[in-house]
């Protein structure tokens, strides 16, 4: 890879932090529980930037949330909410893009092969998230499930319905740089 | 980023503004951790440090308390799950469900420690600058093997010019749809679909436009580094919160 697509995929995979970032304050109004963005644009860091440009974009972001900057949901940021109950999502990104730009490489990103990235992304970051809220607040396997897995599936269902399109008419821009 | 939150540096000249950025992270570091594990006692002696800190520095209390209202719901979900999972005297019954006086005890311990941690964060970013930040994380990274620091903390300059940008393409992305009466459709999957993509385009337009125009100016990562210098007063902060923490995590 020479320097200056290097630098093109160092300006890309910020630019996908940020719209991780900005993600947390993006919604889309439908019925009552709003659709956040943020995971959609995790799992599409994978599947457009591939497994180790994606895990730097996620990497960038964590760090900056860590560093205090207002990334995070809610926006108080900080080393603490990384330690906080919700920490595990957060960490769990990591795996999570890293699999999913894995599995996606290794299909030549096929959308049959998308869907199924996708669903082990949301594994991971359930599996992180959810057991990590379980240690830091003491509740029961289930009621860690209730409050922090069940209510977030039907629009995570919506957002792999909708990452699949969204990848196929973005990923001619940024494959250019990838070469 | 002003509108996004009221979490952003306040210019000062406090103890707390002058302290080498370091020491500052080290010692949030730190006390984040010890503050997972202390008791009562040990959590008193954090609120001193934190009211302190905050007195000291004149922060705006109460806009940090608006700011952490959506962290308090969370945190009331899980004092009142932690109350009523756990077994022992009936302290207050409401409406057919049990709260233990136990329950009570240790969910309002979990809470005071995760309000004491989102504090201290607070606190760093009110008494910091971002540059700073960005120089001190550099200089913990850069004896550490296959991170290159540089360029970390070049992609968090770029977030920070990104945020802005994203936020305004994404308000004029969902106007424009609204003009056109997006809101009469219902199905949620091409609502999301019509709204990214000209969205992540158009974001991908403006990145590229900045990659030519930093590769137009021969951007380099080698680039002079700022100086970063600690004092005495910095090593003393420094035994102050290792003696925090003993207390913290000893009783």
């Amino acid at each position: 890879m020479n320097p200056s697509d290097q630098l093109r995929m160092t300006v890309y995979a910020s630019l996908m932090a940020a719209l991780t970032a900005a993600g947390a304050f993006i919604a889309i109004p439908v019925g009552p529980v709003p659709i956040v963005l943020q995971n959609l644009f995790v799992l599409l860091s994978g599947l457009l930037l591939g497994s180790r440009w994606g895990l730097a974009a996620v990497g960038a972001y964590l760090l900056a949330g860590a560093l205090g900057l207002p990334v995070f949901a809610g926006g108080a940021g900080g080393i603490g909410r990384l330690a906080g109950p919700t920490g595990g999502y957060l960490i769990g990104y990591l795996p999570a893009v890293f699999v999913v730009g894995l599995v996606s490489e290794k299909t030549q990103n096929r959308a049959i092969f998308d869907i199924l990235a996708m669903l082990c992304g949301e594994v991971i970051i359930y599996a992180c998230g959810v057991s990590w809220l379980k240690y830091q607040s003491a509740m029961t396997w289930e009621k860690s499930m209730a409050i922090g897995m069940l209510p977030f599936l039907p629009g995570d269902v919506l957002k792999i319905a909708a990452a699949i399109p969204i990848a196929k008419a973005v990923r001619p821009v940024v494959q250019r740089a990838r070469g | 980023m002003s509108e996004l939150s009221v979490l952003h540096y306040r210019s000062g000249s406090s103890y707390f503004h002058r302290m080498d950025a370091r020491f500052k992270l080290l010692g949030l570091a730190l006390l984040s951790m010890a503050g997972l594990q202390a008791g009562t006692i040990g959590l008193g002696v954090l609120s001193l440090l934190v009211l302190a800190v905050f007195f000291i520095t004149r922060l705006p209390v109460l806009d940090l308390a608006r700011e952490l209202r959506y962290f308090a719901v969370l945190l009331a979900f899980v004092w009142a799950a932690r109350a009523l999972s756990t077994p022992g005297h009936t302290a207050l019954e409401l409406a057919g469900l049990q709260f233990s006086r136990q329950g009570l005890y240790e969910g309002g311990l979990i809470c005071w420690r995760l309000l004491m941690i989102a504090c201290m964060g607070a606190g760093l970013v009110f008494v910091t600058r971002s540059s700073e930040i960005r120089w001190a994380v550099e200089w913990f990274l850069r004896p550490v093997p296959l991170i290159p620091a540089r360029r970390i903390s070049v992609m968090i300059g770029l977030i920070i010019r990104f945020l802005p940008m994203i936020l305004d393409q994404a308000r004029a992305t969902a106007e424009a749809q609204r003009s056109r009466g997006m809101e009469n459709r219902k199905n949620p999957v091409f609502r999301l679909i019509k709204f990214a993509v000209p969205l992540l385009r158009r974001t991908f337009e403006n990145a590229d436009r900045l990659a030519v125009a930093m590769d137009a100016r021969c951007f380099n990562e080698e680039r002079t580094e700022p100086e970063l210098i600690s004092r005495p007063a910095d090593w003393a902060a420094l035994s102050v919160v290792l003696c925090i923490c003993g207390v913290a995590i000893g009783f």
